[in-house]
């Protein structure tokens, strides 16, 4: 290949990787009316996750875990008291009425929150988890097949997801 | 040997919309859990559950249709880091729910060998039964569900092991209880 040709593939490349990253980031109006409310409720911004969008350019490809598609948002600095899941949940019920509470795991310092909603014909899930200070705010639309490890295991996969979610 | 034991129809998650009450004694014992988990389904959460259950097993077919014709379903859970840490006695306001002419106990198995206990309550309306509450009680860990609406308890069982429900393994008995 000669070097024009790489210089075309790398251009293309680019192009489709930041028209991609603009129209997931203009799919997710709801999410960010989300995280507006946390961030107003708790005077506080997401911390910015660079390259965030090609998280869910490879979600698209490869639908790990059922995922079809995945909204992140990381607060840090929140009072580490009690009453902060309490503000936290009332924050993600006031963007989003439709969000129905379906788990909520609640350890010693942690809790995770899982709400479900219905968007055309999949399953969204939001999954919020706070402990000492710091808040992750995950949206996740799932595919049939992981609703139904979600219905199967409530806790397990609150659990797990948790887990996974402190190496985002 | 195990104390298979509580199994309560209990109606936990949202405190307004369920039919038996947690009291205010169990809720003191979620600051002595190492965890707490509430599992809520309520009818617009089932319906749409229903929708995401396959129809190709038969197992989560037949969840399917049982949850078809449920109103609501609450577990709650609490895990313990030591045995000790909640007396049998903290029950006592919930059991006082579960009680005649509504409700009637239909299974109490206690396992010695295990300290697991668990008992089946069903709630009757006009001859059809209405609701189902189940209490598990183990040495380190409390489990409390609320089934609400139509459901036969024989297909309890199928409901075990979804939803957060423990696997439940019924047998019907005429007595208050059984030892094993």
């Amino acid at each position: 290949m000669g070097k024009t040709n790489k210089m075309k593939s790398v251009l293309i490349i680019a192009i489709v990787w930041m028209l991609s990253s603009a129209a997931l980031e203009a799919a997710q109006p709801e999410f960010d009316d989300l995280v507006r409310a946390i961030s107003d409720e708790f005077h506080t911004r997401p911390m910015h996750i660079p390259f965030f969008g090609l998280v869910n350019l490879a979600t698209f490809v490869a639908r790990p875990g059922g995922v079809k598609h995945i909204n992140l948002a990381l607060f840090e600095n929140l009072p580490a008291d009690d009453r902060s899941i309490r503000r936290l949940s009332d924050a993600l019920r006031s963007a989003n009425r439709n969000w129905r509470p379906f788990v909520q795991v609640q350890g010693k310092g942690e809790t995770v929150e899982v709400y479900m909603a219905q968007e055309g014909n999949d399953c969204k899930l939001l999954v919020a988890t706070i402990e000492t200070g710091e808040a992750t705010v995950v949206e996740l639309k799932l595919n049939p097949k992981a609703v139904q490890v979600w219905l199967r295991e409530p806790e397990k996969s609150a659990l797990h997801h948790h887990d996974r979610g402190e190496a985002y | 040997m195990i104390r298979i034991a509580f199994i309560v129809w209990i109606a936990l998650a949202p405190l307004g919309a369920q039919e038996i009450k947690l009291t205010a004694k169990l809720d003191r014992l979620a600051a002595k859990a190492t965890e707490v988990v509430d599992v809520t389904m309520d009818a617009n959460l089932l319906q749409l559950a229903s929708r995401f259950l396959s129809d190709k097993s038969a197992d989560e077919s037949n969840v399917k249709k049982l949850v078809a014709g449920l109103k609501g379903l609450y577990v709650k859970s609490f895990e313990f880091e030591k045995p000790g840490e909640y007396q049998d006695s903290d029950l006592d306001s919930l059991r006082a729910q579960l009680h005649a002419p509504a409700w009637s106990r239909i299974v109490g198995v206690r396992s010695r060998k295990s300290g697991e206990n668990s008992e089946v309550y069903v709630k009757t309306e006009g001859g059809k039964i209405d609701g189902l509450a189940i209490l598990v009680t183990e040495p380190k860990e409390l489990t409390i569900v609320s089934i609400e609406g139509s459901i036969d308890p024989d297909q309890l069982s199928q409901l075990g092991g979804n939803f957060g429900i423990p696997k439940i393994e019924i047998r019907k008995e005429s007595g208050h209880g059984k030892d094993e």
